[in-house]
């Protein structure tokens, strides 16, 4: 594999954990306008249970995906139920329930990551998997990351075919545009909603067990993974399952060859700088109609 | 026989009228500190310095206590969350000095966090013995009350130089975190490199929370340099440690800062560190004593400690308690007597000069096999090196 080629796929790997990680928010704050600024920390507990599962039980990390989807999938609808019903049902508007979610989601914040922290301890934790190489015309990349990489690809092509092709999808496209009007032809908000908010859950949840494999965990590590999140999804167009893995993927790119050209210190520079340029020029995002 | 009984009892009960008092000003020895429990600095705060201090009293008090000018007298320690904010950290321990008026403090954790706090220590006349304050930019300060057990970087990067000259090391690449630790640190290496005639082909700084360092480990790699130094933090020192394995980038020496030391370094990346360099300073080798020391803190955490600043922060406590010994309480005695002698203590004998610690070398450490190995100097060695460092397994 050429220089170029390598360092451009180095690139699009990294987007695609960014993507990995905006995707859970991107159903909760891009179809739902539920700002969950917990949604890290919830990330943060898929990683820890894929971890405690594969620690202490000895179980497959990729096979206890699914467990962690379920878990989070129920979670979020506990959580729903509990901190965001009250919220959807009450607020005028969707600026409203953008607002007011907000602090309910610092508030889940603190209670999770404190719980996080009671439960396991301000320890770092990891363990190795999948850290193996692996070689792709000539180049060698580290198996657990092209396992992200293709998680988020797969899950993001997914949602884009069930958002656009099922009549499921009509309907949360429908919930978003106008509640009222979805009501109006039968759209059954109040379990629709819920089960939206549990999905991205438990996205989130999935995309914390594929990071454990990669990074090393704590209870705080939630935090900057919420603010990728934001970056991402705002920069592909909210809402968008396309514009999601679009702008992960552009974020990776411009991070790789700006550390190649330029000095890694930039790369906040660099990575806000096509934010911003992303936003004067479209100001809804890459994506959005 | 019961007229007998009768003046027993009250003689018993006069008996302990009298000594009462002498209990009651018995109080016990209160030493505040505020350390992070919660947030991001709570990894290296629980992993190198609160277990020790949990650890110090909890010991001490089961033998009577801390020897106060002889006398011995219960610890009670003060300790507050700071949640991982240098404003915390300074409101905290103004408190613990002005309204709780505690008999001692404990350092916080981090070059930031006691940067932060240090003037309150010689406004209040509070010696600090930190464990995790590193850099000249502190001792700068000149704050007389302040004393770094950590060594200087300089002092690493020295040991570091001398280590790599020895083994013929003449090309070495660096990367180095963007704050004030790896600023210190690279340039003090920059300039030891420079006096041994190690050639620095490439140096590149990134930030804090990077996900991403191979386009940077790949342009290196084709640099072909004997050694590779990363003055790095946790998060990153998993990262470069991960991604050079991943493009198969194997250099002769391959140092990575703080977090080598850590056991969930070893536990996370797996046998494929051995030959891994970092910071480090003891292990369970170097002594009778750092072995006693190790063993007390794997059975009352059931967790190890570190092979770095862990021990500092022990001997920062040894320090602490071989004073009280001899000065008692009075902090400016106590200030003075720190300042003036040497102490024995796990990492070996210490003084002061100007608030530095003099006496504990550079060292480097190298993980062979489960165990973080002291390869230089040679007279704290508990292995020889692995040069040039096997392939990553």
């Amino acid at each position: 594999m050429g220089f170029w080629l390598e360092l451009a796929a180095t690139g699009l790997i990294t987007g695609g954990i960014y993507a990995l990680v905006a995707m859970g928010l991107n159903l909760q704050y891009g179809l739902m306008r539920i700002m969950n600024i917990s949604h890290g920390e919830f990330l943060m507990l898929g990683a820890y249970l894929t971890w405690l599962a594969h620690t202490v039980f000895d179980i497959n990390p990729v096979a206890f995906l699914p467990v962690v989807a379920i878990v989070l999938f129920f979670g979020g609808l506990a959580v729903y139920r509990l901190c965001f019903r009250r919220i959807a049902r009450t607020s005028p508007s969707v600026d409203v329930i953008e607002a007011r979610s907000l602090l309910v989601g610092f508030g889940l914040m603190y209670l999770v990551q404190n719980a996080a922290l009671l439960a396991w301890g301000a320890d770092m934790r990891g363990y190795s998997y999948l850290a193996d190489a692996v070689e792709i015309g000539g180049a060698r990349f580290a198996a657990n990351r092209l396992l992200a990489f293709g998680f988020a690809i797969a899950a993001s092509l997914a949602l884009l075919a069930l958002l656009r092709w099922t009549i499921f999808g009509k309907a949360v496209r429908a919930m978003m545009q106008s509640p009222t009007g979805a009501q109006l032809v039968g759209i059954d908000t109040a379990v629709l909603h819920p089960v939206v908010f549990g999905a991205g859950l438990a996205l989130a949840g999935m995309a914390g067990g594929l990071l454990s494999m990669v990074y090393e965990i704590t209870p705080s590590m939630g935090e900057p993974y919420t603010v990728t999140a934001l970056i991402v999804i705002t920069l592909g167009g909210l809402g968008s399952a396309a514009g999601c893995l679009a702008g992960g993927l552009l974020l990776g790119l411009v991070e790789a060859f700006g550390m190649h050209f330029t000095n890694p210190s930039l790369k906040t520079l660099l990575s806000y700088g096509v934010f911003i340029g992303v936003l004067l020029a479209r100001p809804k995002g890459l994506f959005a109609r | 026989m019961h007229w007998n009984t009768g003046i027993k009892v009250i003689a018993a009960a006069l008996c302990a009228a009298l000594l009462a008092p002498a209990f009651a000003q018995d109080a016990p020895v209160r030493i505040g500190y505020a350390i992070a429990r919660t947030g991001p600095w709570a990894v290296g705060a629980q992993m190198t310095q609160e277990p020790n201090y949990i650890m110090w009293a909890d010991q001490l008090n089961a033998t009577g206590g801390l020897s106060v000018k002889g006398k011995k007298r219960k610890i009670e320690l003060v300790g507050f969350d700071d949640r991982s904010d240098a404003e915390t950290v300074v409101r905290t321990y103004e408190k613990l000095m002005t309204s709780d008026k505690v008999d001692l403090i404990l350092p916080p954790w981090s070059t930031g966090a006691t940067f932060a706090m240090m003037p309150l220590a010689q406004k209040h006349g509070y010696p600090l013995l930190a464990p995790t304050a590193t850099g000249r930019k502190l001792l700068g300060m000149k704050n007389p009350y302040f004393f770094s057990l950590l060594q200087q970087p300089d002092r690493m990067m020295d040991a570091l130089a001398e280590f790599l000259k020895a083994r013929s090391v003449s090309t070495a690449a660096m990367i180095y975190v963007d704050d004030l630790f790896g600023l210190e640190q690279s340039a003090a290496l920059v300039v030891s490199f420079k006096e041994k005639g190690i050639k620095i082909v490439e140096s590149k700084s990134y930030p804090l929370g990077i996900k991403d360092l191979r386009p940077v480990l790949t342009d290196i790699k084709a640099k072909n340099p004997d050694a590779f130094i990363a003055l790095s933090y946790p998060p990153d020192t998993f990262l470069v440690t991960a991604q050079a394995r991943e493009i198969a980038f194997n250099p002769k020496a391959f140092y990575v800062a703080v977090g080598a030391a850590f056991p969930i370094y070893r536990d996370k990346m797996g046998p494929t560190i051995e030959g891994v360099m970092g910071l480090g300073t003891w292990n369970p080798k170097t002594s009778a004593a750092t072995k006693a020391y190790f063993d007390a803190h794997v059975a009352k955490h059931k967790k190890e400690p570190d092979r770095w600043a862990s021990a500092h922060a022990w001997a920062g406590l040894e320090i602490m308690q071989q004073a009280v010994e001899k000065v008692g309480l009075d902090r400016k005695a106590l200030r003075d007597y720190i300042a003036g002698n040497e102490f024995t203590t796990i990492i070996g004998k210490i003084r002061f000069k100007n608030g530095e610690n003099i006496s504990t070398p550079g060292v480097v450490s190298q993980w062979q096999g489960r165990e973080f190995e002291v390869v230089w100097p040679p007279d704290r060695a508990t292995s020889s090196a692995l040069h040039p460092k096997p392939n990553w397994k």
